[in-house]
């Protein structure tokens, strides 16, 4: 009996920091993307890009300051922490598992993160939706997720994201301008 | 002539103690001989030992440089990239909205 209360008890206290650990793994803005096994051989095209903050420093330092373009891609990850990219294109409809990026877009409705923009588009079957995760009046996250009949992209940036670098980012990497608003 | 040099040969071949210590002294001797020698090998082989572990540092450095390297042109690609498909996908957003927001086209009807 006693084992039984003991095993019950150490139980809930497991659980209760797995969901502490899980909101602190919410709370830095990176999503936990399914691993997607077997779609890049599915896929006609597949683009899997894993930066953690040490890979972001080493390509930072790899970065040519005298371009410009590397020079603005520098600035716009200064305070990035890690930027997560899965892409995959195929040459059917619907190849891809759709629930496993309904499974993304569900961790999106946790506290803090907030839809910016959500694109729905009868005509061309491609919806976009991205969500900022704001903390204290700043974006601490950014998530993309845009899918049509055979294509799927979800990105995921982690850190602090400054929009006017982001603005700064305008014109290059096909990133468009923004006209974001500056609070005066 | 002849017996006269026998007898001086005979006196010079004939056999002579050694003096005290004579034996201690060459065993003595023996011993510093094979110590040098022993130290010698030892010396060149410290000196062998440590230049090839500087060869290996060096050469390991130099490889663990190459793939830094490598590494960091890959990570840099994968930047570029990450960046450029998440700029196509704020740009599909962007027109989306644009053209949400954008006031329809005058029919010119004139009203």
């Amino acid at each position: 009996m006693i084992m039984r209360a003991l095993f019950k008890h150490s139980i809930l206290t497991l659980c209760g920091v797995l969901s502490l650990c899980a909101s602190a793994f919410a709370a830095d803005g990176q999503l936990k993307i399914p691993e997607f096994a077997g779609l890049a051989d599915k896929a006609a095209e597949s683009v899997i890009i894993t930066l953690d903050p040490s890979l972001l420093r080493l390509a930072a330092r790899f970065l040519d300051p005298a371009d410009p373009q590397d020079a603005a891609a520098r600035e716009a990850i200064a305070g990035i922490k890690g930027i997560y990219v899965r892409s995959y294109k195929f040459d059917a409809d619907f190849a891809y598992p759709k629930a496993d990026v309904d499974l993304v877009r569900k961790q999106l409705g946790a506290p803090g993160w907030q839809r910016l923009v959500e694109v729905r588009s009868r005509k061309e079957q491609q919806n976009v939706d991205i969500y900022l995760l704001v903390e204290q009046e700043k974006a601490n996250g950014l998530a993309i997720i845009a899918s049509q009949p055979r294509e799927f992209t979800i990105v995921n940036i982690v850190g602090s994201i400054d929009m006017r670098k982001l603005h700064e980012l305008e014109g290059q990497f096909g990133i468009p301008k923004l006209e974001i608003e500056e609070k005066k | 002539m002849s017996k006269d040099f026998e007898q001086q040969l005979r006196d010079a071949l004939q056999p002579v103690d050694p003096e005290e210590g004579f034996d201690q002294r060459v065993m003595a001797r023996i011993a510093q001989e094979r110590s040098r020698s022993r130290t010698k090998i030892t010396r060149w082989a410290s000196v062998a030992l440590a230049a090839s572990v500087l060869f290996v540092a060096v050469l390991g450095a130099h490889q663990w440089q190459l793939r830094r390297e490598q590494e960091g042109l890959e990570a840099r690609k994968q930047l570029i990239e990450a960046l450029r498909l998440t700029g196509e996908k704020l740009d599909v957003a962007y027109q989306a909205v644009n053209r949400e927001s954008s006031p329809p086209a005058d029919d010119g009807s004139g009203a």
